[in-house]
């Protein structure tokens, strides 16, 4: 499976090297930048429609926000947070050409990326059971941006699954594939750093 | 470049040989009905039948009955339009299916693809049609009736989620997988959010007013934006993979 | 036309078998669906968008029986013609000269316009179900059965037209088809399309029960399932002969 003593650098990752020492490297893909572009525009425009309401009603909405846990908030930030650490490190291990550390530091990142998805189900299903569903209309803000950010930290925990897995073959590991799933992973953190600010802190 | 790449792909005829000079006459008549038809459906559902932006939900039933008779003629032209040219949207969706055809990633998802949008467009746009139509025909038909119509309509237009999703889905997938690049993989991402959108839109179903209602700015307006992106790039892509298309070549069985 | 002893048993001839099994469905359906067509009595003559609400309450009452006999065997056989346009499918896939583009879209308008035929005996069954329900719900009924049933011509007008095209562009040694069948799509294509304005019209020959949007409509439709079914039994046995499983 992994390789116990380094193997010679492709071209690929000799070519990578040197881009970097140059400073003319931009890391990850043009496809996933149009993505995180793309996706952090949608999200923009949520977050504007959200400001926008709750200017609409400020009363209603610190009420219904008053039912949401700052601990459980802190918590997945930190999780979250963490796992972005994990992620940036093994992006430096590939760069250096040690892939099994890499490889351990995904593992960890994802984890972490699960966690979070645990802790949000369970702070959900608090929630479902004490009766605030989407018959509010704060709720039905909160559990659509923390759903659809949830739906793209799945997403991401698959596509650090898939980083690991070229990664395992000798043959196509690259340090571009580990970038292009961490640039997706910081994407995911920075939404939550907003969504965390704008429904739980923003008082 | 194409040809090498459709060759290797095994996209090229199987077993039969064009007998005539290969043209591809067919594969542009029929990419122009694609943007035709949405050019049309553009111009029904805004100018005509005005459903498109969307009316208030959050009315009375009295001024339901006042929407329909103030706007009871072009309604009328609109839907009847509709009923002659709506058969573009399965010549338009059957192209993308042909094209997703002679994709690397196989048939399935390009059945998948047909199925899930020929199947789509009898709740997602003749139920409109039909029950504005109704509302229309008859103005002095029971306002709770109407009232009736009018949110049946309107819920069945936007709130007809599922069909689509699926076919954004077997869209995306297919295109992941592609090794012949008919479309781009940023495409794939931009299905996947249509998805999003559709699961966002659910909750038309749940709200009368606000956000979040079959006109609010986040189940409408922004998912129409990002359906108005998604179905340009298709469109412009489809042309793209139409002119790379050999002549005479036909996907693999 | 007679498979040869030597083709009995190749697997290329289950190919022609089922196709012709499939023709054979749709004609049985196709009379089934005539002997239910004429046994619906509001077709004969065609109920008129005019009548009140109380009338169409009344004729739902007064024919119950009938109605559900014929609407449930609408229900039950009319996607049953589906065999004939998937023959077609079949054989415009076979076309030499192109890049079999129209078939695709055809079987996606064939699909689409089978959902619509499905829906709309399902109104009318609905309206005779509680005779004693409010007439105005019972004209409603009314009204979306037959609006369903005549106007949204659409893909009918889509399918006819891709199939024209593939006839027109067939253009080598062996066609398909003979031309004439597709000037006969095109011409039941333009004698199904004023219909759409039974979605407005309450009188005259294009509301749903004039002699344009009714009896012009429905007569070319099953002209032409008539027809096709001869022509595409035509197409099939030449494919036969064509691949030496027939003579």
């Amino acid at each position: 499976m992994t390789n116990t003593e380094p193997t010679a650098l492709t071209a690929e990752q000799t070519d990578h090297a040197d881009r970097r020492q140059r400073g003319t490297h931009l890391p990850g893909d043009g496809h996933m930048w149009l993505m995180v572009l793309g996706d952090l525009i949608i999200f923009g425009g949520y977050f504007i429609v959200y400001m926008v309401q709750r200017a609409m009603a400020p009363a209603a909405y610190l009420q219904a926000q008053q039912h949401l846990s700052i601990t459980i908030g802190v918590l997945n930030t930190v999780v979250l947070v963490t796992s972005s650490w994990f992620v940036a490190q093994a992006v430096r291990a590939a760069a250096d050409a040690d892939y099994e550390r890499a490889v351990r530091l995904i593992y960890g990142g994802g984890a972490c990326g699960v966690l979070f998805i645990g802790v949000k189900a369970y702070e959900w299903t608090m929630k479902i059971t004490q009766g605030y569903t989407n018959s509010n209309e704060f709720f039905m803000f909160y559990y659509m941006l923390t759903g659809v950010h949830m739906f793209h930290v799945a997403l991401g925990v698959l596509i650090l699954g898939i980083v690991v897995r070229e990664l395992r073959n000798p043959r196509r590991r690259r340090p571009s594939m580990v970038e292009q799933g961490a640039t997706y992973w910081h994407m995911v953190d920075l939404l939550w750093l907003v969504i965390f600010g704008l429904l739980y802190v923003m008082r | 470049m194409s040809a090498t790449v459709v060759a290797a792909s095994g996209g090229e005829p199987v077993g039969t040989e064009p007998r005539a000079p290969a043209s591809k006459r067919d594969l542009w008549i029929v990419f122009w009905i694609f943007p035709t038809f949405f050019g049309l459906f553009g111009v029904i559902f805004v100018l005509l039948a005005r459903v498109i932006p969307p009316p208030r939900p959050d009315v009375t039933t009295d001024q339901k009955v006042q929407w329909f008779a103030s706007h009871a003629t072009t309604i009328q032209i609109g839907f009847a339009a509709v009923c002659v040219v709506f058969g573009g949207a399965a010549i338009a969706n059957g192209y993308v299916a042909y094209q997703m055809k002679r994709m690397t990633s196989g048939p399935t998802f390009a059945y998948a693809y047909m199925g899930a949008m020929a199947v789509g467009t009898l709740p997602g746009l003749l139920l409109v049609a039909l029950c504005f139509s109704a509302a229309t025909f008859r103005p002095d038909r029971e306002p709770r009736i109407s009232a009736m119509l009018y949110d049946l309509g309107m819920l069945s237009f936007n709130g007809s989620l599922g069909c689509f999703a699926t076919g954004y889905l077997a869209f995306a997938i297919a295109i992941l997988y592609d090794k012949n690049q008919i479309f781009p993989k940023w495409l794939a991402y931009v299905s996947i959010w249509q998805i999003v959108t559709e699961v966002i839109a659910t909750q038309m179903w749940v709200s009368s007013a606000g956000p979040y209602a079959w006109n609010g700015s986040i189940a409408f307006w922004l998912a129409v934006i990002v359906f108005g992106f998604w179905l340009n790039c298709q469109g412009i892509f489809l042309k793209f993979a139409t002119d790379r298309q050999p002549a005479g070549s036909r996907p693999a069985d | 036309m007679q498979i040869l002893a030597e083709a009995e048993e190749l697997p290329k001839t289950t190919n022609i078998r089922t196709q012709l099994v499939a023709l054979w469905i749709a004609a049985v359906s196709a009379l089934i669906l005539l002997i239910a067509y004429l046994a619906f009595p509001g077709f004969w003559p065609p109920m008129s968008p005019r009548l009140t609400a109380e009338d169409v309450a009344g004729f739902y009452r007064n024919h119950t029986a009938w109605i559900r006999f014929s609407m449930v065997t609408f229900n039950l056989c009319g996607i049953m013609l589906l065999p004939l346009f998937c023959v077609v499918v079949v054989q415009m896939k076979r076309m030499a000269t192109q890049s079999q583009v129209f078939a695709y879209c055809y079987l996606s308008a064939v699909v689409s316009g089978a959902t619509l035929f499905a829906l709309a005996d399902i109104f009318f069954a609905v309206a005779a179900f509680r005779p004693g329900r409010d007439p105005d719900l019972v004209m409603l009924l009314n009204d979306l059965g037959w609006m369903v049933f005549i106007a949204p011509v659409g893909m009918i007008v889509a399918q006819n037209l891709m199939l024209a095209l593939a006839v027109y562009h067939d253009n080598g040694p062996t066609p398909v088809f003979p031309r004439w069948v597709g000037h006969l799509s095109l011409l039941t294509m333009f004698a199904m399309l004023p219909s759409a304005c039974a979605m407005v019209m309450t009188g005259g020959p294009l509301a749903w029960d004039g002699a344009i949007s009714f009896w012009l409509r429905n007569g070319a439709f099953a002209t032409f399932v008539i027809v096709m079914f001869f022509a595409v039994r035509g197409a099939v046995r030449r494919q036969a002969r064509e691949e030496g499983i027939a003579r």
